[in-house]
């Protein structure tokens, strides 16, 4: 009886959790909807009264929305493919390789993910003048690959640290090359890492402002953070509808994913195959 | 010819020296067991055979070429690790497959492989499932079809057995000799069991702090130990020391009663060792007190407390003794082991006049 009890006050709990959560998200997608005489309205209506989706006709064909999706698409992509493959191998290195420096590396890397962004952005600007890559997507992808790489080491590191040195040995003597031994035992072992560490950078890059901010302000190379903010104020009032027709937007592509590789997150690892 | 030469092998992992000059020959064809306490470099020796490690120093060398820089997949050897090492996304089949499939091995006769050797290591029920779906003896049998699925020059097994049940331990025993007898390849055995060593093997290693203490044939170490330390490792119940006096003429005195004669100065204070099947009760002999009386069915373990220490007598099953009775036991002298007192190597064969026993 009184575990009934507990329970239920638990669930009310954690329901009230994911209300507080779920509000403003559902908010948006029901403004998204409403024509604009609606949204401020009052008596605030829940749903619309009456249903529109004249706002995301407009938001794509004709703003710079498009554009914008398709740049972050390709930026935030990149940057999961470089981050990830730089990543897996360096954190397989840092494990399984004994070298002069390991350590330090290790903690450099830790200490370079603890500095605050803030302070890298001027020398990175200026960096990628030098470069001549200022206001291209290319400096985006270098700069959040700068910022997610050291996590994304960490991280994997101890993913892979958990696959016993042991599974490789044996697929080596099996008849396995190094890479085909990490190919075959140690990735299939550390995807759920790999897929988190994925996921991760993917919405970093996805969600990224600052840098975006700072690196680029031409219109063909603006990812939707900041594209979706110019698009805000270059008008003289704010169309809220439009706006949160643009917000639904940007966020489905981070739901689908993540629903998409929710079964591969709680999958966890394959437990038991050693001995102890 | 010799299917694998260590030569000089030395290995250190930083400051710790883990293997420190191994010097072996092991001849083609035949069944070494490595034999020694936990931590003295069993797996370190075996690892650099496979070519997992590199040695620090030294030469190894297998069918008499060298091998220091050949990478593991190109040694032609298998292994079955200490902790199995399944690789937990395949099943059981695949685990075994795995070294076919890395060699080119067609899927058809790969299937027939597999499944031979389930059949022998009893694993049919088990091909589509897991690892981690599986006991712990039933994972170090996937390990060690893993190993037996192809017919390489030398066999690495890592303890291979420890963790099956007594049944299923002596079955794979048989299996390993049968196998052994079948496909006269080289196989080096780990092992802390030293009865497993002495039944299976033609060859015996015992290994400690990183060197090897004496190599030579199961009967050679058992009868012959050339130091206290293995005297000590091999048998069960382990050999008894205890401390002996060398008097005028040679002759060689345990609490006091003459045991030996032996070619030694007077006054040398050897330390005996005496297996418990070579003790005897007897009308004249040592004085001793009987301690610990532990009937095993056939045979009767007894603990004799005599002032020189405390030997173990392997007498027959029928033997009444009681605690704290006083008797008298002896043993053969040219069973005896007469090991120096400091450093603990063997020393002369004691012998009862002209007689020697080396057995
Ligand atoms: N990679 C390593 N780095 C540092 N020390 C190591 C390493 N591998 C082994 N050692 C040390 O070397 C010694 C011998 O290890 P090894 O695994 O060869 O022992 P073993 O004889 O197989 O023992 P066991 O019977 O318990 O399996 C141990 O003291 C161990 O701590
Ligand atoms: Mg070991």
């Amino acid at each position: 009886m009184s575990a009934g009890v507990r329970k239920l006050g638990w669930s009310l709990l954690a329901w009230a959790l994911v209300l507080l959560v779920a509000t403003p998200l559902l908010w948006m997608l029901s403004t998204s909807f409403k024509p604009e005489n609606e949204v401020f309205a009052v008596p605030v209506t829940l749903l619309p009264e009456e249903w529109t989706v004249e706002y995301y006709v407009l938001l794509l064909t004709e703003t710079s929305f498009p554009r914008y999706f398709a740049n972050s698409a390709i930026v935030a992509t990149l940057t999961t493919l470089v981050v990830i493959a730089l990543g897996t191998l360096g954190a397989y290195s840092l494990v399984r390789f004994r070298y002069r420096g390991r350590e330090a590396i290790a903690s450099a890397v830790l200490l370079s993910y603890l500095l605050p962004s803030v302070v890298l952005i001027v020398p990175l600007y200026l960096m990628m003048v030098k470069l001549g890559l200022a206001n291209s997507l290319a400096s985006l992808v270098i700069a959040y690959t700068s910022f997610a790489l050291p996590y994304a080491l960490w991280l994997l590191r101890s993913f892979m640290a958990a696959v016993p040195e042991d599974l490789e040995s044996a697929a080596m003597i099996d008849g396995a090359t190094r890479m085909g031994a990490f190919l075959d035992v140690t990735l299939p072992q550390a995807l759920p890492g790999i897929i988190s560490t994925a996921l991760f950078t993917f919405i970093l890059a996805w969600n990224e402002y600052l840098l975006a901010l700072v690196l680029v302000n031409a219109d063909e190379v603006r990812p939707l953070t900041t594209g979706v903010m110019t698009m805000l104020v270059s008008g003289f009032n704010i169309e809220w509808s439009l706006l949160m027709a643009a917000s639904v937007m940007m966020s489905v592509p981070l739901i689908v994913i993540l629903a998409f590789l929710q079964s591969y997150l709680v999958r966890g690892f394959g437990a038991g195959a050693m001995k102890g | 010819m010799s299917a694998i030469d260590l030569v000089g092998v030395r290995k250190q992992f930083g400051e710790t020296q883990v293997v420190r000059g191994v010097d072996l020959a092991v001849p083609s064809g035949a069944f070494l067991s490595l034999l020694g306490p936990s931590g003295c470099g069993k797996t370190t020796l075996l690892r650099m055979l496979a070519g997992l490690e590199t040695p620090s120093e030294g030469e190894i060398r297998i069918d008499g070429a060298v091998v220091n820089a050949v990478p593991p997949g190109a040694r032609d050897i298998a292994m079955v690790f200490q902790s199995y090492a399944l690789y937990p996304q395949m099943t059981v089949a695949q685990n075994i497959a795995y070294p076919l499939r890395k060699r080119g091995v067609p899927k058809g006769e790969r299937a027939g492989r597999v499944a031979a050797v389930a059949e022998m290591l009893q694993l049919g029920p088990l091909l589509e499932r897991k690892p981690r779906q599986l006991s712990g003896g039933q994972q170090q049998r996937v390990a060690l079809g893993r190993a037996l699925v192809r017919e390489p020059r030398i066999f690495l097994l890592d303890e291979p057995l420890s963790n099956l049940d007594a049944t299923l331990r002596s079955h794979m025993r048989a299996e390993l000799i049968e196998l052994h007898r079948r496909i006269g390849r080289t196989m080096v055995y780990v092992t802390h069991d030293q009865l497993e060593a002495m039944t299976m093997s033609t060859h015996i290693a015992v290994i400690d702090g990183g060197v090897v203490q004496q190599f030579g044939t199961p009967q050679q170490v058992y009868r012959r130990p050339v130091n206290r330390m293995v005297a000590g490792f091999i048998g069960t119940p382990a050999m008894a020391f205890v401390e002996g006096r060398v008097g005028e003429g040679g002759a060689l005195t345990l609490a006091g009663t003459r045991v030996a004669t032996v070619d030694a100065a007077p006054g040398a204070t050897p330390v005996i060792g005496i297996r418990a099947e070579d003790v005897r009760l007897a009308e004249i002999g040592v004085p001793a007190r009987v301690g610990l009386v532990e009937p095993i069915g056939h045979e009767t373990l007894v603990r004799l407390h005599c002032d020189a220490g405390i030997v173990t007598a392997r007498l027959p099953g029928d033997t009444a003794v009681q605690p704290g009775e006083q008797v008298h036991f002896t043993a053969d002298a040219g069973r005896l082991h007469l090991f120096d007192p400091i450093g603990g190597e063997r020393l002369t064969d004691p012998y009862q006049g002209n007689e020697r026993d080396h057995g």
